[in-house]
Parts: structure tokens; C-alpha cells; sequence
């Protein structure tokens, strides 16, 4: 411990590829990517071959190949097609980041409709893919996956949290951010049987959600208003007989 | 009585470990010294260690020789003894995965999968997925099949295993195997038991009496797939080897290696420790009658390079590690590490 201290900083830091995850977020500082250089030249070149392979290790092979690799540089990949789905959900993270509402536009708008927003944003960036997306989500319950599955979720409605302007130090920032990941989760899902053009069908489907979760949320503030406003009569109320409390 | 005759032995492993330890920064100093310039020592000068003992480099190939020579027949059994059995479990159970994971190509759709070897549900082999090949444009062009080496590979376990996977896994009837071994004594025995599977004189598998140090009769950049299972640890120069499996593959073609590793539970290692230590020599010497045989195998598992320290010397060798570089089996009694010869962009 004591020597890893005297070395310098850069040498102390661990490198960009070493870091999978990190634990804090800054905006002077990109966040690292979870693949190296050669996985995600390969993961890059395979993209284009999903909408007619899928979400499978043939796409990935045809990736590697793309990139002269032979078939056996599948195992470049121990998390097999997963690897797809993972550098998908990843980049279109990412790709929220160059997103209108955030930049320039969104100037006047409220963090709700931004929020809103950026969800549908993010949302239309599995359009490509959307006839293959039922594989993607088949393979991330697998034990082996579902920790990066989630941990990949959680990300993202953080991100558009973040991205929207949010700053709440709060419970609601639990709140929030579970909230929006069941939205999204289940729009994404209804979004794989949308057959209706530009996916309206899917889209009014968000606003019902965000609308329920509004109502609800309405709710368990006005529940709650009503718990407590009880309880403090209640307490008064035994103040009032010399109870002490 | 069981416990006082297990005592001395464990008593006695743990003080050669102590009494190893300088030779064993010895071996490794040399180590360094021969990959900056490998000329420079004469081979009786260098030594590498054989279980505990430190030997002459030259002499390492020869008690090794002579280890395998005598438990060449027995040497199933003692993998049972060695990895409390489990090592049927790495081999025979299929990892739980969605059917078009181990989805097949067009042209053996007819074929009904229970058609497939039990065999082929092999982790080690699985993982790997040999004979996978590119979806075929047109049907007039056969898809190329793997060239695969097995190092090592002496009674054929993992071989075969790699063929019936290749062919009824992934239809590839052109992929071909060399079971390589530097043991004639092993090898014969892989021929023997060929002679009860279908590649029994076929093309598809060759056999080769080799030093994985020195693979000079196969070409550079041929290989698909290079194996070794259980093997790696009683070579005498390993990252030699490691440079030389570099060498033979491809330009994206595989290193795989399944071996005994550091157990990674210390209660865990502590009880497989004691096993290893106390039982495997007492059972050597009274099913095969052969102690000291049995002695160097457990004394090498102890010897080869954890985790973290041989997938560095994969990586010094060249090779581009998937993710964190291994997969540990059973808690990490065995690992499987990987290499990708990266293709050198011009």
C-alpha cells in the first residue's frame, strides 16, 4: 500500500481498459468504455449484420471477419452474442449524449419533458434492430448476463436523468431512477410487437406510462401527506393528555 | 491411524515448500534472462524446477518423460483422484444456454440434434466451439474447417471431443486435428483408443511426437486452434512454448489451455490442499504402485503459475486476452485461459 503511493499518479491510476466500471461520474472526463480496442472494432463491424444475423455469434464472426479475423476469433468473446447486445445498449447510452433536447434545444424545457424526450430518443435508436430485439432480450435473464443487463439499465435512466438536468440529492433520486428503468423497460418490450408506423402505437404507449407514473406518484405524495398528518394529530393529540413524548 | 500416516507427508510437502522457495526466484530470474538473450546461458547452466525439487533444464524433460511413461495407462484415473472427479463435470456438462446459442447451420437442420455425441458436451471443448465457419454465400462453396493442434493431447480425451463437436455441433466434416505429445509411450495410448472412434485412419486426425517448445515441422501462421489441457505445467520452458503456440496460429487463431490453477477459496485450497498433498501419493503408490510419480504431479499442480501470473505470461507472449484472461472451473481448481493471435494491421 504504502509503496503503490510513492509511485506516480499515472502510474497509479489504473488504465482506461482496466477500468470496467467507475463508481463516480465527471464531465471533464469520458467514461471509459467496457471493451477494449480490438473487441470493439469487431462489436463495430458486426452491427451492420444484425438486422439479418441477429443477436447471434454468426453476426460476430462476420464482424471478425470484416476485420480479418477468422471464425475462431469468436472466443474473443466469452460472453458469446451477449457481447452484441452489451456494445449495442452501451453505444446507444452514449449516443444520448449527442442528443438534440440536451444540447442546444432545450434551452426553456422543463426536466420532464426532457426526460420524456430523451427516453423516446432512445427508444427509436433500437428502430434497426427492433425485429431482432426479442433474441437480445432472451438471452439477458441468463444468470451469466443479467448483472450487466441491469447494471446497463440502471445506467441508462441515469444517464437521461442526468442528462435532462436533474440534481435531486433526495429519496427521489431512487425514486426517479426506478421509476423511469420499469418505463423504459416495458416500452422497450411493447416496442418489439409494435407494427404501427413510426411506432405511434409504442409512443402512446409511453405517454400512458409517464402519465400512470405521474398519477401515482401524485398519489403516494398525497397518501403520505395523509399518514403523516394523522400521525402528528395522533401525537398531539396524546401530548394533550400528559402523555410524554 | 489414516491421520498418522497423512501427517509426516504433509508435514514433509510443507517444509520442502519453505526449502524451495530461493531456487524458485532462481528459475525465475533465469527466466527473464532467457527471453532478453536466450544465447547467452548454456542449457546445463539453467534450471527449472520439477514439483519441488530444482533440476538441470535438460533433465526436467526426462523425469517428466518418465513420470507420464509410467501412469500413461492410469492417467484418467488419476485425473479422477486429482480433481476429486469433477473434472467429468467440466467435461460433461453442457453450460445452461438458449438453443440458438448453439445454433446450427442451415444444412444440418435435418439432422436431429439428440443425433450429436454425448460427448461433445464438454465446457473446455464448448467454450471453445470448434468448426464454426461463416455463413455460406452460395451452396457450391464448402465453408474451410478448423486446423486444430492438441498439445499434449497424448490419450486423444480432448481430440476427439474437439472433432465431434466440430462435426456434429457445427457440420463441419473438413476440420482436422494433430494430436501432438513429446511421450510415445502417450501417444500410443491416443492411438489405440482412435482406433474405437470414427477417425480411425482417417485424414482428419494425425498424430505428431513433438516438443511443444519446438514445433518446427508444423508451419507458422496454420493453426486454427491450438490445445493443451492438463499439459502445460510440465513443461520445462513454458513461455517458449507460449511464443512457439504464437508462432503456429493464424493471424486470429485461438491459444487455449485447461489447467489445474490456484483454488481461490482459501478454505477451499486448504481442503484441496490437503488432499492433494495427503491422499494423491498414498493413492499413486497403492493403485498404481507408483508413488513418486504421483508425488511430482501434485507437487506441479502447486508449481504452475496462478491466475493472474499466466495469463500475463499469455499475454508477454503476444497474444490478446478476452476479458479478464481465464475462467475459473470449481472454485479454481482448474482455469481455462485464452489467447487471440491479433491480426497485424498493415
Amino acid at each position: 500500500m504504502a509503496t503503490k503511493r510513492l509511485l506516480p499518479l499515472s502510474l497509479r491510476l489504473p488504465k482506461p481498459s482496466s477500468l470496467i466500471s467507475r463508481k463516480y461520474h465527471t464531465p471533464s472526463q469520458p467514461s471509459p468504455s467496457p471493451f477494449p480496442a480490438l473487441e470493439t472494432a469487431i462489436l463495430t463491424s458486426s452491427l451492420p449484420h444484425i438486422p439479418e444475423h441477429g443477436f447471434t455469434p454468426t453476426t460476430l464472426r462476420l464482424g471478425a471477419h470484416a476485420q480479418g479475423y477468422i471464425p475462431a476469433s469468436q472466443n474473443l468473446f466469452p460472453q458469446g452474442a451477449f457481447a452484441l447486445v452489451h456494445f449495442h445498449l452501451w453505444r446507444q447510452r452514449e449516443a444520448l449524449k449527442s442528443c438534440v433536447v440536451v444540447k442546444d434545444a432545450g434551452k426553456g424545457v422543463g426536466v420532464g419533458r426532457k426526460v420524456k424526450e430523451l427516453t423516446w430518443e432512445r427508444l427509436l435508436g433500437n428502430r434497426e434492430v427492433i425485429h431482432r430485439w426479442q433474441e437480445a432480450l432472451a438471452l439477458t435473464p441468463l444468470p451469466s448476463n443479467l448483472p450487466t443487463a441491469l447494471q446497463e439499465l440502471h445506467a441508462l435512466s441515469d444517464e437521461i436523468w442526468y442528462l435532462a438536468g436533474d440534481t435531486s440529492v433526495d429519496t427521489s433520486w431512487y425514486t426517479k431512477r426506478a421509476t423511469l428503468s420499469t418505463i423504459y423497460a416495458a416500452t422497450e418490450l411493447f416496442m418489439t410487437t409494435d407494427k404501427s408506423s413510426d411506432f405511434k402505437d409504442t409512443s402512446q404507449f409511453l405517454d400512458r406510462r409517464f402519465e400512470d407514473s405521474r398519477v401515482l406518484g401524485e398519489m403516494v405524495g398525497s397518501v403520505g401527506e395523509w399518514v403523516g398528518y394523522n400521525a402528528r394529530a395522533g401525537l398531539n393529540v396524546l401530548r394533550s393528555r400528559g402523555v410524554r413524548i | 491411524m489414516a491421520s498418522r500416516t497423512l501427517r509426516p507427508l504433509l508435514n514433509r510437502s510443507r517444509f520442502q515448500c519453505l526449502h524451495t522457495q530461493t531456487p524458485r526466484y532462481l528459475s525465475k530470474s533465469t527466466k527473464h534472462h532467457s527471453a532478453e538473450a536466450p544465447n547467452q546461458s548454456t542449457p546445463h547452466e539453467r534450471t527449472t524446477h520439477f514439483g519441488f525439487e530444482t533440476v538441470a533444464e535438460a533433465e526436467k524433460e526426462a523425469r517428466v518423460a518418465g513420470v507420464f511413461s509410467n501412469v500413461a495407462e492410469s492417467y484418467d484415473a488419476m485425473n479422477d483422484f486429482m480433481s476429486l472427479g469433477i473434472h467429468r463435470l467440466w467435461k460433461y456438462i453442457f453450460p445452461f444456454s438458449p438453443p440458438f446459442l448453439t445454433e446450427r447451420p442451415k444444412e444440418c437442420e435435418g439432422r436431429s440434434r439428440t443425433k450429436a455425441n454425448p460427448q461433445t458436451r464438454d465446457h473446455f471443448v464448448h467454450s471453445i466451439n470448434p468448426g464454426t465457419s461463416l455463413p455460406t454465400t452460395s451452396p457450391s462453396t464448402e465453408p474451410q474447417g478448423w486446423k486444430m493442434l492438441d498439445i499434449a493431447g497424448g490419450t486423444g480425451d480432448i481430440a476427439f471431443r474437439l472433432l465431434d463437436h466440430a462435426t456434429h455441433i457445427n457440420a463441419s466434416p473438413s476440420s482436422t486435428i494433430t494430436i501432438s505429445d513429446i511421450n510415445p509411450s502417450m501417444l500410443s495410448e491416443g492411438r489405440k483408443r482412435s482406433l474405437s472412434t470414427s477417425y480411425a485412419h482417417s485424414p482428419r486426425l494425425s498424430f505428431l511426437l513433438a516438443n511443444a517448445e519446438n514445433l518446427h515441422t508444423v508451419p507458422s501462421s496454420s493453426i486454427d486452434l491450438y490445445t493443451v489441457a492438463f499439459g502445460i505445467r510440465n513443461f520445462t520452458d513454458k513461455p517458449k512454448a507460449l511464443r512457439e503456440a504464437y508462432r503456429v496460429l493464424k493471424p486470429g487463431g485461438v491459444f487455449a489451455c485447461l489447467e489445474f490453477s490456484g483454488v481461490t477459496n482459501p478454505l477451499l485450497d486448504a481442503m484441496y490442499k490437503r488432499w492433494s498433498f495427503g491422499a494423491i501419493p498414498l493413492i499413486g503408490q497403492l493403485v498404481a504402485g507408483d508413488r513418486a510419480s504421483y508425488q511430482y504431479l501434485v507437487e506441479s499442480i502447486e508449481r504452475f503459475p496462478k491466475q493472474e501470473e499466466f495469463r500475463d505470461m499469455i499475454k508477454e507472449a503476444g497474444f490478446h486476452v478476452p476479458g479478464k484472461g481465464w475462467e475459473d472451473l470449481t472454485g479454481g481448481i482448474a482455469a481455462i485461459h485464452k489467447g487471440i493471435k491479433p491480426v497485424e494491421k498493415a
